[in-house]
């Protein structure tokens, strides 16, 4: 599955690992994400940080049309506010796939996967 | 002269400052808005962010700035609003860490306390970017920590850190090409500012009450912020501790018997003794108070010791909450999907309300409810579409004929039990439509063994089980299974039929003629059979039934 998107001169195909790198990025420079967490937490281990490589394997990308729902799977800092955090990384990662992509995103699902808590 | 010490208040002073300063600001800090998404609401954010720790710092009467600091950083995480308003939430977090269980702070405390917001601050990011309020805050601590080397003065301390503040903002367009590119500096870092200066504001106010008192108008509305959170629906009537609304305005130049000078914060801890919800200000010819209190009178004999009482004002918040009360009745409705339950028992209520039902019909197995009650309560939900739940198998019949007659589509969840109920609320998703929730909910049914205990009331023979008047039933899932003469025993008995190989969850409600403690008698009884379950007890307070168990 990609994203197609096309353009007077041709077509523009975007590769889920493309739109997943995109998606990680924005969310991983959210303020109070530590990490990006697997969507198969089990099979994965339940709290394994995503090292960058990774990134896919947090997100999955749904298209249709011109749109795609994203599903973002994060570690959150213990002590700060969920939600919020949860809001900012939904704006930023529209934003980024926006700006940088030219992707309307429909809904960007945030699941936080675990809460990891950083010494004081 | 040189200010060794920050205490609890100097502390309430800067933040009041500081929440001032900010909320002045929030717009033009709003226009810098460009990263790291341009929607410029970081003003608004920051500002949202630091008034709900203000008014947790106004309404702490605690003297130790450690505890106020706590209630500061506690109000901002829970009020975080945006990137701004978490990121400055955990830097208070820190700084609450660094001064927990202080009275006061000297200068080099109150520069590490800023640093050790820096330093938690800091963890919960994983790409730190450069030329934001981060690097400001961080800026800013390392001047107040060089500061703290040379001086005890807290004053100069918190010079430093502002002058630090300002002179990192200054280079954000240097770290930050996208700040560069718009011309502007970082907007989380200029809110931080602002909030810093307001700190420093507030600390070298030696006439603070000249620089920021809020005036008349500010007092009303505040006033009205504390009344519009306080006479929240949930609390009960009798709830309320302290019954009278009370404000008193006292003219502090008007001379009187034994008159006492006066002092602001003095004024304050007597009254604060006196009730709650205090808001009390002065300039040097008047003092306002606004004091929820069961003795007004208290309150006016006591401000008159300083002058004399000009306006005065009582509300009996009794009365005024049971007039809310009704009204919300009717209003609480304005919901798109409705689920109604029938049930008895206050701690019953409170349950489903937990769960996300929006009105319960007083009913059960004595009080059945009409087909014109439920459809009462549906119409005055006002809802688009309604579930309801009868929770007893009387009940079912009723609420089927409530859903043909009714204007809006109805759906029935046919639960036989209060126990039912509860677990086909757990697959209630208020966003699907009408037709799966009544699937989702009802394959739920399933899911869960029912158990009810209940007295007999006479002599009988029922599934070949003999019962004496005054025996404890035990009733699984409609018919009865156990006959005790103890009620412990019964119910112990009762859980054991109800328990199968995919069990994992026992929940016990107990009800009006039993307690806690016979539930956790049962529970005892039933670890020893039963080590790997879960367990879980509620207070229902339901009529009938001593026991409403649960096996999920």
């Amino acid at each position: 599955m990609a994203v197609k998107i096309k353009t007077k001169t041709g077509l523009i195909d975007i590769s889920n690992g493309v739109i997943a790198t995109v998606v990680g990025s924005a969310a991983t420079s959210n303020y109070g994400v530590v990490g990006m967490a697997s969507k198969n937490a089990i099979r994965d281990g339940f709290d394994g940080i995503l090292n960058r490589a990774n990134y896919r394997r947090g997100v999955v990308v749904q298209s249709e049309d011109n749109e795609i729902t994203v599903d973002v799977y994060i570690v959150v800092g213990y002590g700060l506010k969920i939600s919020e955090v949860s809001r900012n990384v939904q704006d930023s990662v529209k934003f980024n796939l926006k700006n940088q992509l030219g992707i309307d995103t429909k809904a960007v699902n945030v699941i936080v996967q675990s809460v990891k808590v950083l010494d004081e | 002269m040189v200010l060794k010490e920050i205490d609890s208040k100097k502390f309430r002073d800067m933040v009041r400052v500081a929440t001032h300063r900010m909320s002045q600001n929030a717009e033009f800090v709003d226009s810098l808005n460009v990263f790291p998404v341009p929607d410029g609401d970081t003003g608004t954010n920051m500002n949202l962010t630091i008034e709900s720790g203000a008014k947790a710092v106004a309404q702490n009467t605690s003297a130790s700035v450690g505890d106020l600091t706590e209630s500061l950083a506690k109000g901002m995480l829970m009020g975080a609003r945006g990137n701004s308003g978490v990121i400055s939430s955990q830097l208070f977090r820190g700084i609450y860490k660094a001064t927990q269980g202080m009275q006061t702070l000297n200068a080099q405390e109150l520069a590490n306390a800023f640093s050790n917001g820096v330093a938690t601050a800091y963890k919960a990011v994983m790409k730190p970017v450069e030329g934001t309020i981060l690097t400001v805050a961080r800026v800013a601590a390392q001047e107040g920590a060089n500061k703290a080397n040379e001086t005890d003065d807290v004053e100069e301390v918190m010079a430093a850190i502002v002058n630090g503040a300002k002179e990192s903002l200054k280079t954000t367009p240097d770290l930050l090409p996208v700040l560069k590119q718009v011309g502007v500096v970082d907007s989380g870092g200029q809110g931080l500012l602002f909030i810093y200066e307001g700190f420093l504001e507030g600390l070298l106010g030696e006439n603070f009450a000249d620089k920021y008192q809020p005036d008349k108008g500010e007092m009303d509305e505040m006033i009205n912020a504390m009344h519009h959170q306080s006479v929240q629906s949930q609390l009960a009537t009798q709830d309320i501790a302290n019954g009278y609304c009370t404000e008193i305005m006292v003219d502090l130049t008007a001379d009187v018997p034994n008159k006492k000078p006066f002092d602001l914060e003095e004024f304050r801890s007597h009254l604060s003794e006196l009730g709650d919800s205090l808001l009390a200000v002065s300039d040097n010819e008047v003092a306002k108070v606004h004091v929820h209190t069961e003795y007004p009178g208290q309150v006016f004999a006591y401000g008159s010791q300083f002058g004399q009482l000009g306006k005065i004002k009582i509300d009996n918040m009794r009365i005024q909450h049971e007039t809310i009360v009704n009204d919300s009745e009717h209003k609480q409705a304005d919901v798109d999907f409705a689920v109604i339950a029938v049930a008895s028992g206050n701690g019953v209520r409170k349950l489903f309300e937990s769960e996300g039902v929006n009105r319960i019909i007083s009913g059960g197995q004595t009080m059945n409810p009409s087909t014109q009650d439920i459809i009462d309560a549906i119409k005055k939900s006002g809802a688009q579409k309604a579930i309801v739940l009868p929770n007893n198998g009387n009940i079912v019949m009723a609420a089927k004929q409530a859903a043909e007659v009714s204007d809006i589509p109805v759906g029935i969840v046919p639960s036989k039990t209060i126990s039912q109920g509860l677990t086909a609320m757990l697959s209630f998703d208020a966003d699907a439509s009408l037709d799966e929730n009544v699937e989702n909910m009802t394959a739920e049914l399933e899911m869960v063994v029912s158990g009810e205990v209940t007295k007999a009331n006479r002599d009988t023979v029922i599934n070949e089980v003999e019962i004496h008047q005054n025996d404890y039933l035990g009733i699984v899932d409609g018919d009865i299974q156990v006959a005790e003469s103890e009620l412990i025993p019964a119910t112990v008995k009762m859980v054991e039929k109800m328990v199968d190989e995919d069990s994992e969850i026992i929940t016990i409600i107990y009800g009006r003629d039993a307690n806690q403690k016979q539930a956790e008698q049962v529970i005892a009884a039933l670890k020893q059979q039963y080590a790997d379950f879960e367990f879980e007890v509620h207070d229902g307070g339901q009529p009938v039934y001593d026991f409403l168990v649960s096996v999920e």
